[in-house]
């Protein structure tokens, strides 16, 4: 089915650009507007801007080393 | 196996790098010196998905060559069974 795989393309391709821009606004425009513009409710706290990346990234480093670990696991119970 | 190593070693000889240039420099140290290297991860991650996700967009599927291919496998099928070894899978 090309549709479906068109349909997930398109959507992996727009969450990507939009978390790309959403990231860039926040860390690199956003420091250098002033600071009662309006535009700062859309986006948390700076501090975040560090966190939420460094959070998911372990998140996911550990997921995929569970993952593997069970992979492996499963492989060598098999052979024995 | 080698590979990760490898991998494993950029990345540690690319940290050490800009540590030793945090340390040398005079940015005033605290949280945002992070900013930037992570910045630049994130980038690359949305880099990759995006060329996943075109990538997919993008891919052929060649109608014909399937049709011919599914003509391929019966015509071997066949040729097969009349010869007497065991085909069945369908």
């Amino acid at each position: 089915m090309e549709l479906a795989d068109r349909a997930v393309g398109l959507l992996l391709s727009s969450i990507s650009l939009s978390i790309f821009t959403y990231y860039t606004f926040w860390v690199i425009i956003l420091p250098f507007v002033d600071s009662d513009h309006f535009i700062h409710k859309y986006f948390l706290p700076q501090d975040y801007a560090i966190l939420v990346p460094v959070f998911s990234g372990v998140t996911l480093l550990s997921l995929l080393s569970v993952f593997i670990g069970m992979v492996m696991l499963k492989s060598k119970k098999k052979k024995a | 196996m080698k590979h990760i190593v490898k991998i494993l070693s950029l990345l540690l000889a690319v940290s050490a790098f800009w540590i030793g240039l945090l340390q040398a420099a005079i940015i005033h140290p605290g949280y945002n010196t992070w900013l930037l290297p992570i910045y630049f991860v994130v980038s690359l991650g949305c880099y990759g998905l995006l060329m996943v996700g075109l990538g997919l967009m993008q891919f052929p599927t060649c109608p014909q060559e399937a049709l011919l291919l599914q003509h391929d496998i019966a015509e071997a099928k066949d040729f097969f069974k009349h010869k007497g070894v065991d085909v069945g899978s369908d």
